[in-house]
């Protein structure tokens, strides 16, 4: 059997099997799910399934040039489901990063989901551990923004809302594979594959200019990043760069916020 | 053991399922002291900014922000533009792309 065909086979049998985890996955959280929850989740789900399967193909693809199986890349989005974070850990592999430093920078990149968790936490209380596992495993930032404003608006169930983030999830995980049996077949110059990577980070930076203080902390990483490479020659100078920089916005708006509240008091 | 791929993935597991699971178990967003999540509220644009900054500023390996030489500069100009303008991820790529294969033909 020659490898082309080995991984085509493959890649219909974890198809199949992906599509009868689908119809078992969520009575897993959750028992007694009926049609009509079902399909209110996914048609809340569905604008974001189509971008997911965009991104997701594109994900699959720049893991697949930074070195990952196809098998690899299925067990990353199975366990891992982060898509900011697979994007980061093609990004630093293809830098030549060390694990540890590229997990380090998974965790900080991921602590903002504290708070999405904590936030949308009152809506699911009472929920067995199992639902709440699952909820939780499959929290992304667009799931919590789709089911937090539908649960602040009322008529929006718990069982509702695992579909919506099952529904996700599952796109995800087929979407990056697709990705990777993609990368695997086209020949992709690794230039501008690993630009498109910069191109979305860029992207998603400026997403996150709320404010000032935002915007100085970006500048303020952009040059200990690049001073502390060059010293440096490692790695490890993005997370302190990445640190340093969290705490120089930290530092500007409060700040920002003593200077107002004097002047409020004067 | 530790440079195998399955180790990468598992830790990466591990580190993005406990902010995700824990908090939703035993939080409620009151119980999270506010410098707390101001200060995480800067950790994402940090992270993307390091992960821009280690890549575009550098050619071969060594620090160049000569836009000739350098072809990365002046497609990240664009694509901060049409970010800043669109908000949209997939646009930024597509426009990412199309310019970095512009600026590779040409020099």
């Amino acid at each position: 059997m020659d490898a082309d065909f080995k991984q085509y086979l493959l890649f219909i049998v974890v198809l199949n099997m992906l599509y009868c985890l689908n119809i078992n996955i969520t009575e897993l959280g959750c028992r007694n799910m009926n049609r009509e929850t079902i399909v209110s989740g996914v048609k809340a789900s569905s604008p974001i399934m189509v971008s997911y399967i965009a991104l997701g193909i594109a994900c699959g693809i720049v893991l697949y040039d930074a070195g990952f199986s196809v098998v690899q890349i299925f067990l990353m989005s199975l366990f891992v489901y982060a898509g900011a974070a697979q994007f980061l850990a093609a990004s630093m592999v293809v830098l030549g990063a060390s694990f540890p430093s590229i997990i380090l920078m998974v965790f900080f990149l991921n602590l903002r989901h504290v708070l999405m968790s904590a936030s949308i936490s009152g809506f699911v209380r009472n929920r067995s551990l199992r639902f709440l596992g699952l909820f939780g495993h499959t929290l992304s930032d667009e799931t919590f923004g789709i089911n937090y404003s539908k649960f602040q608006l009322g008529n929006w169930t718990p069982k509702e809302a695992l579909v919506t983030s099952v529904s996700n999830y599952g796109t995800w995980v087929l979407s990056t594979m697709l990705g990777g049996v993609i990368g695997s077949q086209i020949p992709i110059n690794t230039l501008i594959m690993n630009y498109a990577l910069i191109a979305m980070f860029l992207c998603m930076m400026v997403l996150q200019f709320v404010s000032k203080p935002h915007i100085i902390a970006a500048a303020v990483s952009i040059i200990f990043t690049v001073i502390l490479t060059i010293v440096l020659q490692h790695n490890i100078a993005l997370v302190i760069a990445t640190v340093l920089a969290s705490f120089a916005g930290y530092y500007v708006e409060t700040r920002e916020h003593r200077r107002k509240g004097g002047r409020e008091h004067a | 053991m530790l440079n195998h791929p399955l180790f990468l993935i598992g830790g990466m597991a591990v580190v993005t399922f406990i902010p995700r699971f824990f908090p939703l178990l035993l939080l409620s967003k009151k119980e999270i002291s506010p410098s707390l999540s101001r200060w995480m509220s800067f950790i994402p644009v940090s992270i993307f900014a390091a992960l821009v900054a280690s890549d575009i500023f550098f050619w071969e390996g060594t620090f160049n922000i000569n836009p000739v030489l350098n072809i990365k500069l002046v497609p990240s100009v664009l694509v901060v533009l049409i970010a800043l303008k669109t908000k949209s991820l997939l646009w930024s790529m597509v426009l990412g792309i199309t310019a970095i294969t512009i600026m590779w033909l040409i020099f």
